[in-house]
């Protein structure tokens, strides 16, 4: 066996993330370390890691969002990396330039290449610069009157967005010429909330939009490589809810145009680690812009994982150690088609209101092709503090067909009780005619599947019988 | 609103005056917030004291000339506080010191009586130290926490018998 790239990680993250990263050190004979907040003392990760350290209250603010905390933890215990996850610090160019200081290796991309592709407005820079196609729209909104030329020029309807942004916050959908000025107002509102920067930015909003994104590879020798694309249509209010690779809207010839805009975007900025492209698709033209760049590990990179035969946590490690990629473009390729299911302890009865609790059973699905990352167990409580995601169920099969089979079987036989979840969704939005026919758009499930929606109310205690 | 002072902003402070030949004393008065700064001595110790109009905050703070960042960490498992004796827990992660620098006296020793004001430990998070107070008036029966080593939020450092109520 290869000697590990680094003897000792620190992992600043939690739940099924934190879980997913130890896992891939452990197969990699790398120790490590997992900084915890109180709430999640008990927790899975704090268990499998070789040793856990906590870093401060249940409060994100106050532990797994001190940058300085969890530098000091790394360097304390030895740690030659800092794994970041998703959420949290991952995309904070500070914390990236913080470690790099300290003498601990960020597992990520460099603080420049976070700076340039964080702010939306730099991003887009980006893509005009490398002749990649983008949505219409402004440069930072100076005045009102800026917006009211841009929608003068290219009509209606059209979105205002944050320009530090993300999560859907800051964002306004506006149909009618009269209601631009109060979104306007709003939208500066929630960004200076959310963001602490108030800057805004306008587009030409697409109405049958769907959202596919490339996963892409670059090492610290300037090789970039992709990993084929993700459909990530099935949201609600901008978040991911099913996510599957390949995409069933496009072929071979969009695939090859999407990937080469990922990996020309991702050269420019001298990308080095994971990281993901998101365009938007017109359903009716069926042309494609480039949206975004995340430069993180994303939730659903388990489906490309499925396809490609790759562990792309591995890959992060790796090119963090500075090693140069492992296998070359030619020796990638996609086999079958996965779906994941996000679910979460959200109440779809009622609007997703999350409800954490005690999981008074936990009984996920298992049997071949199928994959569940998750850090529950049977008495675990859900905290209150943090994001609703209980697991990732991943199903491959040889066909989009099959896998939706799949995955509604594995679904049938996820037994949780204790809190409410997103179970009863997911199967109903797997056996509608929309969804297996590859019609969704990122406003289907709003618009929609939800208004038809039939669900009964999910129990939220388990019942003694005896 | 508030203005906030960041880590950072108080990290450049610090190196400001650290750097600084001819200051001994800084006094920054910023919306609610005042920072005062003493240097005193050879210029290895200095007293820091945070004030918001929110909550109150001091600290001392002093410089140990090297940290423990390969000390093998500490793993203290919890122990028994004996009844009417006052655990001292750590507010924060980061390296525990005992003395205000290698080589000095140690802040308190087992056995010796503290005033609630007085230092008992700092606690360093990347250069920024913090003082770890008594808090009560009594007799320090156990210094658990290593010199040098990582001790983790809430971990227990010192265990003090609190005088009894006159």
């Amino acid at each position: 066996m290869l000697a590990p790239p680094f003897k000792r990680i620190l992992i600043a993250n939690r739940g099924e993330i934190a879980v997913r990263v130890i896992r891939a050190c452990d197969v990699l004979g790398i120790e490590t370390v997992a900084a915890f907040s109180e709430a999640d003392r008990d927790s899975l990760p704090a268990r499998m890691a070789t040793r856990a350290v906590c870093i401060g209250p249940a409060a994100a603010r106050e532990s797994y969002l001190r940058p300085e905390i969890l530098v000091t933890a790394a360097k304390g215990t030895g740690c030659a990396a800092i794994h970041p996850g998703y959420g949290f610090l991952s995309e904070r160019a500070e914390f990236s330039r913080m470690c790099a200081k300290a003498g601990v290796v960020f597992i990520g991309p460099s603080p420049e290449s976070i700076e340039s592709l964080g702010d939306k407005i730099a991003a887009i820079g980006l893509a005009t610069e490398a002749g990649v196609p983008r949505v219409p729209g402004s440069g930072r909104l100076q005045s009102p009157a800026d917006a009211e030329a841009f929608v003068r020029r290219h009509g209606l309807p059209c979105l205002i967005k944050a320009s530090a942004g993300g999560g859907g916050r800051g964002m306004r959908v506006v149909r009618r010429a009269a209601d631009l000025a109060r979104a306007l107002d709003e939208a500066t509102a929630e960004a200076q909330a959310a963001f602490g920067d108030p800057s805004l930015y306008i587009e030409k909003f697409i109405e049958r939009a769907r959202h596919v994104e490339v996963q892409i590879l670059g090492d610290t020798h300037g090789n970039v490589i992709h990993l084929g694309e993700r459909e990530c249509s099935t949201q609600r209010r901008h978040q991911k809810l099913i996510e599957e690779a390949p995409s069933p809207f496009i072929d071979a010839s969009l695939r090859e145009e999407l990937t080469t805009a990922a990996v020309l975007l991702a050269r420019r900025a001298r990308y080095h680690g994971a990281g993901t492209v998101e365009f938007v698709l017109d359903d009716d033209t069926r042309r494609w812009y480039f949206l975004e760049m995340n430069a993180r590990i994303q939730v659903e990179h388990p489906v490309t994982e499925m396809i490609t035969g790759r562990d792309i946590v591995r890959e992060q490690i790796y090119i963090a150690s500075g090693a140069p990629l492992a296998f070359k473009q030619g020796d990638v390729a996609l086999k079958g088609h996965a779906i994941e299911c996000r679910i979460n302890a959200e109440d779809p009865t009622r609007n997703f209101a999350p409800g954490p609790g005690v999981l008074e059973q936990w009984q996920p699905p298992a049997g071949a092709g199928i994959r569940v990352d998750t850090h529950c167990h049977p008495g675990y409580l859900v905290p209150p503090f943090y994001d609703s995601l209980l697991a990732k169920v991943i199903v491959h099969a040889e066909s989009r067909s099959r896998a939706i089979t799949a995955m509604s079987a594995a679904l049938a036989e996820f037994d949780v009780r204790g809190v409410p979840t997103t179970i009863p969704f997911h199967r109903q939005v797997l056996a509608h005619e929309d969804f297996c026919a590859g019609r969704v758009t990122t406003r289907w499930v709003e618009e929609t599947f939800l208004p038809t929606m039939q669900l009964q109310a999910a129990p939220t205690a388990a019942r003694v019988t005896g | 609103m508030e203005p906030k002072l960041t880590y950072a902003d108080v990290e450049s402070i610090l190196k400001i005056i650290d750097g600084a030949e001819h200051l001994d004393e800084i006094d920054l008065v910023y919306g609610g917030f005042h920072l005062h700064v003493v240097r005193s001595g050879a210029g290895n110790t200095r007293t820091i004291g945070a004030r918001s109009t929110a909550a109150s905050a001091s600290s001392a703070a002093a410089k140990p000339a090297q940290t423990a960042a390969t000390a093998p960490p500490a793993q203290t498992r919890e122990i028994a506080v004996p009844e009417g004796a006052i655990a001292i827990r750590a507010p924060m992660l980061g390296t525990f010191y005992r003395a205000p620098a290698p080589g000095e006296k140690p802040f308190v020793e087992e056995g010796q009586r503290v005033l609630a004001d007085d230092t008992v430990g700092l606690i360093e998070v990347m250069k920024l130290f913090n003082s770890i107070r008594a808090g009560v008036n009594g007799i320090v029966v156990r210094i658990v926490a290593e010199n040098g080593g990582l001790v983790e939020y809430n971990q227990l450092l010192v265990v003090i018998a609190q005088d009894r109520e006159a």
